[in-house]
């Protein structure tokens, strides 16, 4: 240590030396750090909802390839359901009963629609299997306003001797196309999930990113302020030690503290009042010399003299 | 900045000003003000960055998904080379924004710190000038602090002190003359012997008196 320092060490209860300044400079400048970021932030969860949801509906329009049906139709037939085309010509029904569904299982024996005026079918004929086998007899003439008859809700199954073997026909390309599927739907999700992610991360940095701020400038606002008011804390016990006419040596300021310029300015000031006692000192002391010397030691006027000179240099001790 | 030897009574050679802020003295105490700016530009520059960097990425991804479907889309058709060169240009000034945005804040946390370091800066400053005086024994007037100004407490303290000073030093000067008058009234009782060095004594203290007088006014 040196000669002039004195055992000052920083601590943490003292950090707040001069609450009014260091509170006002850092709340000022945290509240301004937390405004900006607020409204940055805003500003940048904006454009990132955005960009996500862009995304999230493109992601949305890449329709992966479907899962073919097992013993279906044959590849590709299964990715819509066919529809009646509609027909071109004005004097022409609607397509539905011009052309009746490829891979429908009307039966192209009788084309004539349910509820028509032609002829029904023979009770000994096998029924349509789009009714399920289901013995009904013919529905009523034009309009069906006629209150329509009892329908013999059993099922009669006749099995002559016949034989049925099932035989599920893959398409050679099954296991690729479920595989592609998959792959896809997986892919998707994948995205999906990486672009809700980068939403969040964003997010959070955003919410880390304005408490540390927060919390890191408050730190640092009060530490540097602490170092400008730990040496306006010593100067201002030695202006309050001056005040009172008292002028004791001045001690260095801690490692690390600001305004060291400041306070070599002080100590010169501290000095120069220093000074000026003692000129005042040696001057006094001529003159009581003088009047001693003339007799007039004993003369109130230096007796005063006398008292000034002790009370100035009882101040510089 | 303010002049505080105007203040002191001392002939001064440029007139007497209105205590003004001004932007060319804004940087007060250069070491103490940039020490705080440089740390917060650092600071705004990488939050700025980070979050450029974030959110540029996210608008990547939506860019490449919208790219992915224009492909499918405009199939041979010239079309897609606009669409593509809007997206990238659309990318392009989010970086722009961002970066404007990442200047602002550093301009604005900057701006202000200039501002509040200098009302901080500014006192000391003014103490400093005073200190200056005070080294050579010149003990003027202090004028109080521009409004606004922080460390009022401070220079409330210091102004305390100097006013104390200087009241014990008039009284000083106050003691000294009658001290010297009644000694020269007294001179009549004096050895003949030791007469001439009291003179000598009493108008060397009454140039001293002189001297601190002036250094009150």
């Amino acid at each position: 240590m040196k000669p002039g320092d004195r055992g000052y060490k920083r601590s943490w209860k003292n950090l707040l030396i001069n609450k009014r300044y260091q509170l006002r400079f850092t709340l000022f400048m945290v509240g301004l750090s937390a405004l900006l970021m607020v409204g940055l932030g805003a500003w940048v969860m904006s454009v990132a909802d955005e960009t996500t949801a862009v995304s999230k509906t493109s992601l949305r329009g890449d329709a992966c390839p479907r899962l073919p049906a097992v013993g279906a139709t044959p590849a590709g037939a299964e990715d819509e359901p066919a529809l009646p085309a509609p027909s071109m010509k004005l004097d022409e029904p609607d397509g539905s009963a011009a052309a009746p569904a490829p891979g429908s299982a009307a039966p192209a024996a009788n084309p004539v629609t349910p509820g028509s005026a032609a002829a029904p079918a023979a009770d000994n004929v096998p029924r349509d299997a789009t009714r399920g086998g289901v013995n009904r007899p013919a529905l009523p003439g034009v309009g069906g306003r006629e209150s329509p008859p009892e329908i013999d809700r059993h099922v009669k199954v006749q099995i002559d001797e016949s034989s049925m073997t099932l035989t599920p026909t893959l398409p050679p390309d099954f296991a690729d196309r479920v595989t592609a599927h998959w792959a896809c739907e997986l892919r998707q999700a994948a995205t999906y999930e990486r672009l809700e992610r980068g939403r969040l991360r964003i997010l959070w940095a955003m919410i880390a990113t304005g408490i540390a701020l927060v919390i890191g400038l408050a730190l640092y606002g009060i530490k540097m302020t602490h170092r400008v008011a730990g040496p306006l804390f010593k100067v201002g016990l030695y202006l309050h030690k001056m005040r009172d006419g008292r002028f004791d040596k001045v001690y260095n300021l801690r490692k690390g503290d600001q305004l060291v310029d400041f306070y070599d300015q002080f100590k010169a000031a501290h000095g120069g009042i220093v000074a000026m006692q003692q000129d005042d000192i040696a001057r006094i002391a001529r003159v009581i010399a003088a009047a001693d010397a003339a007799g007039l030691g004993q003369h109130p006027a230096v007796a005063e003299l006398r008292e000034l000179s002790a009370r100035k240099e009882k101040s510089i001790e | 900045m303010s002049d505080p030897t105007a203040a002191t009574g001392l002939p001064s050679p440029v007139p007497r000003s209105r205590h003004q802020r001004k932007l060319s003295n804004y940087l007060l105490d250069k070491n103490l003000q940039l020490r705080y700016i440089l740390l917060v530009t650092l600071l705004s520059a990488v939050i700025s960055g980070a979050l450029g960097y974030m959110i540029y990425d996210q608008s990547r991804l939506a860019s490449e998904s919208i790219e992915r479907d224009l492909q499918v889309l405009t199939v041979g058709d010239t079309s897609r080379q606009e669409f593509t060169s809007i997206l990238a240009g659309k990318d392009q000034a989010l970086v722009y924004e961002m970066v404007g945005l990442g200047l602002g804040l550093v301009v604005i946390l900057s701006a202000y710190l200039v501002i509040m370091t200098h009302k901080v800066a500014g006192p000391l400053f003014k103490v400093s000038t005073y200190f200056e005086q005070m080294a050579e024994g010149r003990l003027g007037v202090v004028t109080p602090l521009r409004r606004g100004d922080m460390l009022q407490d401070f220079f409330g303290e210091f102004k305390a002190m100097h006013e104390s000073l200087r009241a014990r030093a008039q009284a000083d000067v106050a003691a000294l003359e009658r001290a010297t008058t009644a000694l020269r009234d007294a001179r009549g009782e004096a050895d003949a012997a030791g007469r001439g060095k009291l003179d000598d004594a009493l108008t060397a203290l009454d140039q001293h008196v002189a001297g601190r007088k002036k250094q009150l006014a």
